[in-house]
Parts: C-alpha cells; sequence; structure tokens
C-alpha cells in the first residue's frame, strides 16, 4: 500500500470536488465510496452467555459525508464503529475501506492502514494530563507522521487556531473546559490529516452548547476539509447535521436515512441487499468545498 | 522538553516515590562501598602515605602486609639497573607479636624505613621530629588511637616485642590500624623485632626520575624476573593488597550484599511506580493506538521516563552521600568516595531504573484500543 497519509488538496475545478490520494495517483471523489461493509457478524461471550452485537449488517459511507451510526444502548453501534475503524475483528463479513479489505491484512498493516488513513475521536477525552493541547497534537504528528519537532508544532498551532484555540496551545487538559478538550481531541485526530474519522460519542460528555460546537466542527470538517466522518451517538440532536444516518437496533441495522442537512426532509432510503451499492454520489454531494489552508 | 521529561516534572508527586528509592539505593551503595574502600584502605596506609613509585617483594606478594622476606643486594640490582630509577631503599615490614607492659599479647605490624629526609619508606604522618627521635635503636612510634589497645598511657612507656624492649618516642595521628597497630620504626630496629637476618628485608622501593615511568619499568622486570619476584607501580600494588582483604575476608561481600538489597528495595519501587504511572494512561496510549501510533513508540517513553527517574535520583543522591560521609569522617569513620567507585554505583543504580522501566513495560501489553468503544 502507497503511503498517501496527508491531504493532497487539489481541486478540481471543473467538478468543484476535493481529491484526496488514498492509493498513489488515484484520486477520492468525494462522493464516492470510501467504505463499504458487507455482512459484518460480531458476538460476544459463549454459550448461554452469547449476545450477537452485530448481526449480519451491511453498509456503504461515501467519502465526504458526516455519517451517524445511531441506536439506543445495546444496539451494537459502538461494536460496529471497531469493526469499521479496524480496531475490532469480525466473526464474519468484510470492510473494504480506500479499496483495501482491511480485515484481510496483518495486523502490521492494519496499524499502518489506521495510521495512514484513520483518525479516532472517543467519549472521553483521553488526553495526557502532563501535556499541553499543543504538545497532544505533536506527539501525534512526530510519532506518527515522524514530523520534525519544529514542523509538528506548526502545524499543531495552526490546527488549534482553526479549532478555535489560538492562545490557549500552552494550556493543560485541566485548565480547558469539556469543549475546548473535546476539541483538542478532535485536533489530535486532525494533525494527521486523516481521510477517516471515526467519532464514539463525541458529544456525551458536553452541554449542548459545547455539544453543537462539537458536531459544527466535524460537519464542517467534511465540507471544508473532504474528510468522511462515522460518528456513533445516541443524541437525536446529531441528526440535522448528518448526511447519512444508520440506525442499529439489538445488532441489525434497521433503517438508514438521509440526515436533515443534506435533505430537510428526511428521506428512509430501503435497505441494502448484502453486496448491493447504495445510491451513488450525485444524492448527497451537492455543495462544492474548498481547500483547507 | 520531550513528553517524558514534562509528565515527570508535571507528576512529580506520583513519581517522587521511585526518585526517592533510586536515590536510595545510589546513597546506600556508595556509603557501604565507601566505608569498605575507607576500612581496607587501612591495609595500604604504607604505601599511599610514603612516596615510592616502585615496590619490589618476594614471589606472588599478595599484599604489602603479608611481604616475605628477600636478599637485599640482589634485589637491589635488579631495580637499581633500570636507567629510569633514580634511587632505591629498602623498606621492612611484618607481623610480630607485642607483649603488652601490664601483660598480654597483641598482634602488631611494624614498619621499618630509612630515616633521612628524602627517604621512600617513611610514611608523611611520621614528622622529622619523630624520625629523628626513631634513630636510636629500640625506639618506636605509634599510632595516638593504639595507645589503649597496646596497653600503654604515654610517651617513654616501655614494652617488648618477641623479647626486644622498645620505647615509644613519639605518636603519630590518623594511621588507624585493621589487623594489628603500626608500630613504626628504623630498618635497623625493624630487622631485630622481624628477626630478619642482615641480608634480609621485605621490599626495596624506588624512586623514578619521572614517576610516569614506573609502569614502564615494572613492566621490564616482570620480563626480566618472571615469578622471581613481585613488582608493582605504586597504585598498583595499593589496590591489589586492598583487593585481597576485601575478598579474603569476606566483608567485601557481607557490605555488597547489603548494598544489593539496596538496590534491589529501589528496584521494586521504581518499577511498582512506573507500572502504575503507566497504567494510569492506558486510555492515552490506547487512542494512540487506535491511531496507528506503533507499541514501540510508547515503550520508548516508558523506558526514557524510567532514566530520567534514574538520572534524577542518583544526582538528589550526591548531595546526601558527601553529606553523610562528612559526619562519618567527624565520627572518626573513613567513607573513601573513590570516583570510580561513585560513578560505579551511580552506573548500577542507573541500569537498576532503566531495568525497572522495562518491567513496567507489561502494563503497555493491556493497551487495547477496542476498550475504548465499549
Amino acid at each position: 500500500m502507497s503511503n498517501p497519509r496527508y491531504f493532497c488538496g487539489s481541486l478540481n475545478q471543473s467538478s468543484g470536488v476535493i481529491e484526496r490520494l488514498y492509493n498513489e495517483g488515484e484520486p477520492l471523489r468525494l462522493g464516492e465510496t470510501i467504505m463499504q461493509a458487507d455482512n459484518l457478524t460480531r458476538g460476544f461471550g459463549t454459550g448461554s452467555q452469547f449476545t450477537l452485537a452485530v448481526d449480519h449488517v451491511s453498509l456503504e459511507v461515501l467519502s465526504g459525508q458526516f455519517v451517524l451510526i445511531m441506536g439506543p444502548s445495546g444496539s451494537g453501534k459502538s461494536t460496529m464503529l471497531a469493526i469499521l475503524s479496524g480496531l475490532l475483528k469480525p466473526d464474519s463479513g468484510s470492510v473494504y475501506c480506500l479499496g483495501e479489505n482491511i480485515w484481510s491484512l496483518t495486523d502490521i498493516e492494519r496499524e499502518q492502514f489506521r495510521l495512514d488513513h484513520c483518525g479516532f475521536i472517543f467519549q472521553g477525552y483521553n488526553l495526557f494530563s502532563a501535556l499541553s493541547a499543543r504538545q497532544q497534537l505533536e506527539m501525534v504528528a512526530t510519532w506518527g507522521n515522524h514530523f520534525s519537532q519544529q514542523e509538528a508544532r506548526l502545524r499543531a498551532d495552526g490546527l488549534l487556531e482553526r479549532l478555535g484555540l489560538g492562545g490557549k496551545g500552552h494550556l493543560r487538559p485541566s485548565e480547558l473546559s469539556g469543549g475546548e478538550k473535546q476539541r483538542v481531541a478532535i485536533g489530535r485526530a486532525l494533525i494527521k490529516n486523516p481521510n477517516l474519522l471515526f467519532a464514539d460519542e463525541p458529544t456525551s460528555a458536553l452541554d449542548w452548547t459545547h455539544g453543537e460546537e462539537v458536531v459544527k466542527l466535524l460537519r464542517h470538517l467534511t465540507r471544508e476539509e473532504g474528510a468522511t466522518v462515522v460518528c456513533v451517538t445516541h443524541d437525536p440532536r446529531l441528526v440535522p447535521f448528518a448526511d447519512r444516518v444508520f440506525h442499529m437496533e439489538d445488532g441489525h441495522l434497521v433503517r438508514q436515512s438521509y440526515g436533515y442537512m443534506s435533505h430537510p426532509e428526511e428521506a428512509v432510503l430501503p435497505l441494502p441487499e448484502p453486496g448491493e451499492i447504495l445510491p451513488g454520489p450525485g444524492d448527497v454531494v451537492t455543495f462544492r468545498p474548498r481547500i483547507a489552508p | 522538553m520531550g513528553y517524558s521529561l514534562t509528565t515527570l516534572w508535571y507528576e512529580r508527586q506520583r513519581y517522587f516515590p521511585a526518585i526517592l528509592a533510586v536515590g536510595f539505593s545510589s546513597l546506600l551503595g556508595c556509603l557501604q562501598f565507601g566505608l569498605l574502600l575507607g576500612l581496607f584502605a587501612i591495609v595500604s596506609i604504607p604505601i599511599d602515605n610514603s612516596r615510592a613509585d616502585i615496590w619490589l617483594g618476594a614471589p606472588q606478594a599478595l599484599s604489602v602486609d603479608l611481604g616475605r622476606p628477600i636478599r637485599e643486594s640482589q634485589a637491589v640490582d635488579r631495580l637499581a639497573s633500570n636507567p629510569e630509577v633514580d634511587r632505591c631503599e629498602t623498606y621492612l615490614q611484618g607481623f610480630a607479636y607485642w607483649a603488652k607492659p601490664n601483660g598480654g599479647m597483641e598482634l602488631c605490624m611494624v614498619m621499618g624505613c630509612r630515616l633521612d629526609d628524602s627517604s621512600l619508606g617513611r610514611i608523611k604522618q611520621l614528622t622529622p621530629e619523630l624520625h629523628h627521635q626513631l634513630t636510636e635503636p629500640g625506639s618506636i612510634v605509634v599510632d595516638e588511637s593504639d595507645l589503649s589497645r597496646l596497653g600503654l598511657k604515654n610517651i617513654g612507656d616501655t614494652a617488648e616485642i618477641v623479647g626486644n624492649r622498645v620505647r615509644v618516642v613519639g605518636l603519630t595521628k590518623g594511621v588507624k590500624s585493621l589487623a594489628g597497630p603500626y608500630v613504626m620504626c628504623s630498618v635497623t630496629t625493624a630487622r631485630s623485632l622481624l628477626r630478619l637476618m642482615p641480608e634480609q628485608i621485605t621490599y626495596v622501593l624506588g624512586k623514578c626520575h619521572d614517576p610516569a615511568d614506573a609502569p614502564k619499568v615494572v613492566a621490564r622486570l616482570r620480563a626480566q624476573h618472571g615469578t622471581d619476584i613481585s613488582v608493582f607501580a605504586a597504585d598498583e600494588f595499593s589496590f591489589r593488597s586492598r583487593w585481597h582483604w576485601l575478598t579474603k575476608t569476606k566483608a567485601g561481600f557481607a557490605l555488597g550484599y547489603a548494598a544489593v538489597l539496596g538496590l534491589l528495595v529501589g528496584a521494586v519501587v521504581t518499577s511498582q511506580t512506573l507500572y502504575a504511572a503507566t497504567a494510569a494512561s492506558l486510555r492515552e496510549f490506547a487512542v494512540l493506538r487506535a491511531m496507528g501510533i506503533p507499541r514501540w513508540r510508547m515503550s520508548v517513553m516508558v523506558m526514557t521516563q524510567a532514566s530520567w527517574v534514574g538520572v534524577v535520583g542518583v544526582l538528589l543522591s550526591f548531595p546526601a552521600i558527601y553529606g553523610l560521609s562528612k559526619v562519618a569522617d567527624i565520627y572518626g569513620v573513613q567513607v573513601l568516595l573513590d570516583w570510580r567507585m561513585v560513578a560505579s554505583v551511580s552506573g548500577i543504580t542507573l541500569v537498576m531504573a532503566v531495568l525497572s522501566g522495562l518491567y513496567a513495560l507489561r502494563s503497555l501489553k493491556y493497551v487495547e484500543p477496542a476498550l475504548l468503544l465499549r
């Protein structure tokens, strides 16, 4: 696999889409399939304790979208996110991500894949208490992308500025509000400039004022940066910001719909048959993003 | 400042026990070995406090106090034949029995040297006034700390050494003894006290034009005479003498054992502290693992923290080590802080800290990114 990691940032003026390289020389256009999961199954426990957390679920995610996976507690949405992001091996089924079947890769290859393409935001901020906001980002840039300290610092400062944390880079987590901490966590996920951003209940620890900020930020990332965000939540207030929503219950994908942002009239889509390709880019990509600086 | 050092400083209260444990290990090690070196430095007092560059004695000399008689003329010729040697002189040393004035016996160490101002064998504690008084046959000088041990009260007291009457004409300061008190006298007096024949001596001492030539002369003599003689540069013989007693008496092992226990205590506290500190950051490490940051990066961070704990602990121990050695000195206990010993103990303590870090790495095995999504 090539080593594309960084946002190539070229704007195709004719089509008005951001191109991200996922294989050398092969641009990924907004609205193309970036991830396809087929017939995923995952259980936990044994014998009478066995529970099927994800039960034969198929879905497709298009690039540049803000996608929600919703459902009540225990519906299997977090397990689904773990499988899609290459953190938890499914019992059966496949996940094609940027053209790679990530569960046929070796552990090291999958780790490299995550390093090259994936960012994560978790429910807890999980920031190192001793490090400043800037250092939290620098750490990923220097350790993951082998940037020099100076280069990492420049990138971290630029990103913090864009996240509304300019001038707060020197503060430690204990000196930041919940919303600010989550923005630092988002910055940490973004400093690698990932193609895919996985978020698990990113707003659950925040009041809605801060939660809305975070959601708008995630939404903004898809529009301005061309990233694809897959977000697990049980909070319906996020739906208006999403392009597509997958609803799960008891391990099943029961419904998928457009988010209000792309389609103010929420449209319920038919569930796909296994292997069926969902509606193409024209259905959802209705915006003209610009290149991030 | 690196992430490891930043973390160490910010969470200094968490890491303090480990730093303290490392410092304690270093302190204990240095003081134990310093005490030991100080104790056995007594053996090499005749070498360390004289002006000779080269010591030539009987074959297989294990320690300066265990010298055996050799033929004076032959030994002197061998040493004096080297052009680098400026001058040679004879020196006598050996154990003898001291009969106390009020009864009872004591082993003593007789040292007989020339008494002129340029004498090579005369130790520096023997002042010009004292060595003038020693010219009279049968006169001796002992250290003031050994008076009661020898059954003496004042200068002028007499006693017997193997049937020879001796009279104390003066006292030195700081010439402490281990197996038996030092008895300093002239070569003539020593010969009778040690019952040596006129042609017999214990050592020939040599002074080189340039002291730096001593090892060269020693090497040449060894090549020429092989095992017929023992010949050493002063530093070498001093170390050999101490090392012999250090290993022969097993005292080194006893004190070394205590120092190793100190190291073990330090290792356990350090590894547990680092383990707990790493375990407390498992979720943060898990986020990095999720993003594909390789595990070795985190291992390096833990190992760097372990190294810093070691460095800071050792550095903090130095003032305490030197302070306590001064306190010991006040009470007449010598703690010899040889820089090589201090460097070795510090090095071992640092290695211990780093090994503790290795042990703490096992906590990273529990870093599992998928757990963050449950």
